[in-house]
Parts: structure tokens; C-alpha cells; sequence
């Protein structure tokens, strides 16, 4: 996937690459606390492997490149801009370090934490 | 000074602040940031460079504002609250919503409070601080995060000093402009970009407005201040001339010593009109429109003041000249401000552009060789509106779905009004009112719709049967209402004859659009043919520049 053949041979970049891009443009984004893995199975399967983007997928069907991301977003935060920012820096990180466009950013809010009881 | 303002600075200065001084103060911050709107746009880099980080937060401050403004209570934990509230409900983009979880705590820490003193103010800021550091895992500093830290750190500074809520104030803002400045040392990418943090420049005009308001300063006029070189806007000089402006001068200079802007600012005024100076690394770039008795003085002037490393001039008149001659000028669209209606029309060609532009569209995709323009094009064009009411004219009934993409991916509040062809999107906009309610324009203009027929004449390019009607490749073809009606040997026949089926005796208004493989003498001739055949219609033909389609018309 996203894959780029020059003169000196072909520049391959994995799923992986792109979904720790895309999970440090979320984390940085603001209105995220977490991200949260899409089940339990998952979730136990990620802490053994020590993997970096959980909460992270990154899916290729041969031609368009769609990335999900399950957050945790700070209660007291308007849901719908959090999203949107997340999905927006996802966009922006990922195009920007593979120079190819992404065809979806589809941001799952899983839940939310209360910090502050107001 | 005004005696209103006068009795203002006494209140401040004398009485804590109420419920109703806080309302005042925050329509100040929201005045203030409104006027210097576009220059924290242009700052826009990170975390995505979209350029609307100022419209975001006006539109935020405005929502709050919005939350209050009829709001009599004297009490100012409640009136905290309800700002709170409505930033909570309005916030927009990255910016928006920090700037709303600072209001939140805020508008904790005043829960109980009657008023607002000194000690309760640094609380506030100190608790806005905590809430908006809470709201996010990893905190990127260099941001409007570091300029409400530092904000708080220096109102507690402050209150070593002085109890007084108007002098903390004197004492945060200085603080909160070093912050800004010192942004770029915090986060690589602003450094390389050359700006400031776009946000933590919002936050600090809110803050200053609310000082400026309390001490009777004018919150209408932008600030002299330098902007970035980057945001100089320099390519629109064109739209700017004034009458009795000739030259544009431009000069990049190393200033001597520190320079005083407001003296700058002033002997330019003398000179000329479309004052702006930028600043880059180490040097200014000033830019101003003079009649040409003054096309020296600036430069004599800056001479003076420093080595000059560049002067561009050029002559405004003689442009303007050119541009009039040509016959693509630019296309004046419609100003929108926040709040407004914006319309965004797909549009196949120069001519129609323009005549959208002149009914008031606020932004034209261009469809292109093959009306295909996809989602993030139409997205691109109004993204960077400063309102977030949107209507959508796709003018092409293949881009009704990309635009409804564009609908789903935006926050803003989007409708689409389903024009399948250009005169049906010119029937809309007549039905546009900017100041109107977004439902109710949206029903009038897609009414307006069915209420004109649209015929639209090419050449053939297979050989087929359609609806009764055979045509064979390279016949003139038109298609009334976008069904096939008539094949003919020439485009003058399709036109009487698609005209004929679309009973066009019996409406009053028969515009011709033709297109750019027609040259205009015979698009004259045919016109007049048509209005010979149809005296008691008024015809108007147009320009339009549309590829593929020999004529567009719209009968209504």
C-alpha cells in the first residue's frame, strides 16, 4: 500500500506507518483524552504487543486509503468540533506525510470522560 | 473625553464588576477580536493551515455572546455561567472549543460569586487554566494553552500588587503579548512558518479588547500594528484603488532603529491610501497607494529611516486599463460576514461566473471542462467563509453528490438547493436573501427551481434513440429540462425548435447563454431570429463561456 516506484526501486509504506501518524495527530488534537480500543479483545491484544496506535485502523482496499480512529473526548466539549479537528489533523498529518489523498477519516466517538463535575 | 466614557472608567476603576459589567466586557473581547479577525487567519498554521482560527473564535465568542445578551442578571456567577454555556454551544475548531473550556472554568470559579474582584479574577484565570490543560492527553505548548498558563501566572503576579481588576488587567495583557511572541520558540512549526500562534493571537485579543473597553479605548479600527509578512495581502490591490490613487509603491527596508509605528503610520496617511506593512525576519515591507505627484515621497521618507533593500512601483491606471480591456477581469464576489447566508455555485464558464457573482453568490467552484469538481473543491470554497450558514447551487445534477459529501464532512450548517442546471441556479439566487433564515431561503430557492425551464443545446456525440427523438453523432441535440427533445442539423434550428417544445410564448423572459465554440456574431444572429420569432418576450443574450454546450437558456 501507498506504494511509489522511482528510479532507484519502489518506496512501499505500511499500514502501520500511517496509523501512528494518525494517532499522534489525535492525541494532539484537542478535546481527546484517550483512545480506545474497538473491543476488549483488541484492547488485551494491544497491551501484550506493545502496539503504538491503538485505537487506530488503517484500511486499504487496493485503491482508497480509509482511516478510523475511537476516541475518548473530555465531557463538557462540543462533541461534534472535537471530531472534526481530529478529523481534520488526521487528514492533514497523514496526506501530508504520505503525499497521496486519503479517502476516508472516519472519527467513532467511544465515549467520554468526566475530569471536571460541573 | 466623552462623558459616557468617562463614567465608565469611574465604574471600573471603583465598583467590583457585576453580571452586567462581565456581559460588557465580553462583547468588548468579541468586538475587539471581530475587528482583528483576518489578521489572526492569516497567522493560521497549525494544527491544520486553514486559515480559521479567527473565525472560528468569533464565531465562538459570538455564540456566547448570543447566550447572554438579553440576560438582565447583576449576578456574575450566573452570567459566567451562561457565557460558558453558550461557548460550549458555538465553539468551532480547535481554538473554539479551548477558548470555551477556559470560559468553563472561568465560570466555575465564579460559582457563588455576586461580583468580581481582584482575588476572584485570578482564580478565574487560574481555574480556566487547570480546565482547559484537563482537556486534552497530550498538550501541545505553544499554544493558546501556553498564553492562558501565562495569563494566569502573571495575574497572580499582579495581585501582589494590586487588588484592582482593571490593573491586573494592565499588567495580563503586556503578559499575554510576550506569550504570543514567544510562541514560535515553543513549536517548531510556527517558527518555520514564520508566524505566531494564530490561536494564542485570538486569545490575546479577547483579553485586550476587554482592557480597551474599560479603558475607553476604540474597539472598531484594527490595530497599527505589523503583521506577519505572510499575511500581507498584496495580490487584491487591484479591488482596492481609489480614485485619485496611481501608483502602488512597495518598499523592503531595514529600519535604523526601533520603529515608532504610529509616526510611521502617520506621515504615510499624508502620502497615500492602502497603507500595510508586514514585518519578516530583521526587515519591513511597506505597501501604500499614492497619486502620482507622491509617487517618490515614500521612498524619500524611508530613506530616512533606515537602508532600503527593495522598491517595486507600478502603475495602477495603466493596469486597471489593461484588465478593463481584457475580457476576463476579476469577478467581483459577494463580502459575507458571519451570521450571513453564503452561496456557493458550480459554474462551467466565465460568463456564468459572472453573472452568478452579480447576484450575489459569495463563491464559485469552477466545474470545468467536465462539470466534475469534487468534494474538497467545494468544500475548499466555503470552508474559509467567515459564516457557517452555506447554501449549495450544484447547477448539475451529477454534483448534487459531491456536494452532499461536502455537507456531511463540514460543521458548518449546510443546505443544497438541487439546481440540475445552470438556469435553474440562476432562478434560485434570485430568491437569496444573505440576512435571512437558512430553512426558509433554502424552501424559496428550491420552489423557485421548478418554476423555470432550462434548454441546453450540443452536438451529439453517439448515435442514438431517446424518448422518441433520433439522433445521430454530430447532430445538434437540445434537452429541455435535461430530456432529450430535439435533434436538428444546426444550432439554430435545436434552439427554435427546443424553444417551440418548451411553449416558450407563454412565459416572458428567454435568456441565451452561449457557449465558447460559438462565436458571438452568430450567437448575435441567432439571438435575433429569436426575437424576431417571439416579439412579446423579452430576450437577453449572454456570454456565458460554457464548454460542450453551444447555447444554455433559461425560460421563465
Amino acid at each position: 500500500m501507498g506504494e511509489e516506484t522511482t528510479t532507484l526501486g519502489t518506496i512501499q509504506i505500511s499500514p502501520n506507518a500511517l496509523a501512528t501518524i494518525a494517532y499522534h495527530a489525535t492525541l494532539t488534537s484537542y478535546g481527546v483524552v484517550g483512545l480506545a480500543p474497538k473491543n476488549l479483545a483488541e484492547g488485551l491484544a494491544a497491551t501484550i504487543t506493545h502496539e503504538p496506535a491503538r485505537g487506530v485502523s488503517v484500511r486499504y482496499n487496493g485503491e482508497e486509503i480509509d482511516i478510523d480512529v475511537h476516541i475518548i473526548i473530555e465531557y463538557g466539549t462540543r462533541i461534534t468540533s472535537v471530531a472534526d479537528s481530529v478529523a481534520n489533523a488526521v487528514r492533514y498529518q497523514v496526506e501530508k506525510a504520505l503525499g497521496m489523498p486519503i479517502h476516508f477519516v472516519n472519527v467513532h466517538v467511544q465515549g467520554l470522560r468526566v475530569s471536571n463535575p460541573d | 473625553m466623552d462623558l459616557e466614557i468617562q463614567a465608565r472608567l469611574e465604574r471600573f476603576k471603583s465598583t467590583p464588576i457585576d453580571g452586567q459589567a462581565l456581559k460588557e466586557l465580553v462583547e468588548a473581547g468579541l468586538t475587539w477580536l471581530r475587528a482583528n479577525q483576518q489578521t489572526v487567519n492569516a497567522l493560521n498554521v497549525f494544527p491544520v493551515p486553514d486559515g480559521d482560527t479567527g473565525t472560528n473564535m468569533v464565531l465562538t465568542m459570538q455564540s456566547a455572546f448570543n447566550e447572554i445578551k438579553d440576560l438582565g442578571t447583576h449576578n456574575v456567577g450566573q452570567m459566567a455561567a451562561a457565557v460558558s454555556q453558550g461557548a460550549l454551544m458555538g465553539a468551532r475548531g480547535n481554538s473554539g472549543v479551548i477558548l470555551s473550556q477556559l470560559w468553563r472554568g472561568f465560570a466555575r470559579a465564579l460559582h457563588n460569586q455576586d461580583v468580581l474582584d481582584g482575588s476572584a479574577l485570578v482564580r478565574a484565570f487560574a481555574d480556566g487554566r487547570d480546565t482547559a490543560y484537563k482537556g486534552v492527553v497530550r498538550p501541545v505548548e505553544g499554544t493558546i494553552l501556553t498564553v492562558a498558563k501565562d495569563v494566569a501566572s502573571a495575574a497572580e503576579l499582579a495581585l501582589q500588587e494590586t487588588e484592582n481588576p482593571v490593573e491586573i488587567f494592565e499588567h495580563v495583557i503586556p503578559a499575554a503579548d510576550a506569550s504570543v511572541q514567544r510562541t514560535p520558540d515553543l513549536l517548531p512549526v510556527l517558527k518555520q512558518a514564520g508566524v505566531v500562534d494564530s490561536g494564542g493571537k485570538g486569545l490575546f485579543f479577547v483579553l485586550e479588547g476587554m482592557l480597551r473597553y474599560m479603558q475607553g479605548l476604540p474597539l472598531d479600527a484594527p490595530t497599527t500594528a505589523v503583521q506577519p509578512l505572510s499575511a500581507m495581502k498584496l495580490e487584491n490591490a487591484m479591488e482596492d484603488i481609489e480614485p485619485g490613487q496611481d501608483f502602488e509603491v512597495v518598499v523592503d527596508f531595514v529600519p535604523a532603529r526601533d520603529l515608532d509605528l504610529k509616526s510611521f503610520y502617520a506621515e504615510l496617511e499624508n502620502m497615500g491610501t492602502s497603507i500595510q506593512v508586514g514585518e519578516g525576519e530583521g526587515m519591513y515591507r511597506m505597501h501604500i497607494h499614492v497619486p502620482t505627484e507622491n509617487r517618490n515621497k515614500p521612498v524619500d521618507y524611508i530613506m530616512r529611516l533606515g537602508t532600503i533593500t527593495k522598491v517595486a512601483m507600478e502603475n495602477l491606471v495603466a493596469q486597471m486599463d489593461d484588465i478593463n480591456k481584457k475580457s476576463s477581469g476579476r469577478i467581483e464576489l459577494a463580502g459575507i460576514e458571519a451570521g450571513q447566508i453564503a452561496v456557493v455555485a458550480v459554474s462551467p464558464g466565465n460568463g456564468i461566473s459572472r453573472v452568478f457573482a452579480s447576484l450575489g453568490v459569495a463563491a464559485l467552484v469552477e466545474g470545468g471542462q467536465t462539470m466534475n469538481p469534487s468534494t474538497k473543491d467545494i468544500l475548499d470554497a466555503f470552508e474559509n467563509l467567515p459564516t457557517d450558514q452555506v447554501i449549495i447551487l450544484p447547477n448539475n445534477k451529477n454534483i448534487i453528490l459531491a456536494a452532499q459529501q461536502a455537507k456531511e464532512v463540514t460543521v458548518k450548517k449546510v443546505h443544497i438547493v438541487p439546481s440540475r442546471n445552470i438556469p435553474q441556479g440562476l432562478a434560485a439566487m434570485m430568491h437569496l436573501n444573505p440576512d435571512g433564515n437558512l430553512d426558509v431561503i433554502t424552501t424559496k430557492m428550491t420552489k423557485a427551481i421548478e418554476d423555470v425551464t432550462a434548454i441546453e443545446v450540443t452536438t451529439a456525440t453517439r448515435t442514438v434513440e431517446i424518448d422518441g427523438v433520433s439522433v445521430e453523432q454530430g447532430q445538434v441535440i437540445a434537452l429541455v429540462n435535461g430530456t432529450l427533445a430535439i435533434s436538428a442539423a444546426s444550432v439554430e434550428e435545436a434552439c427554435l425548435g427546443a424553444l417551440e417544445k418548451a411553449k416558450a410564448a407563454d412565459f416572458e423572459l428567454i435568456t441565451l447563454f452561449f457557449g465558447d465554440s460559438l462565436a458571438s456574431a452568430e450567437a448575435n444572429r441567432i439571438a435575433d431570429i429569436v426575437r424576431a420569432k417571439y416579439p412579446s418576450q423579452e430576450i437577453e443574450l449572454q456570454d456565458g463561456g460554457q464548454p460542450h454546450y453551444q447555447f444554455i437558456i433559461s425560460v421563465e
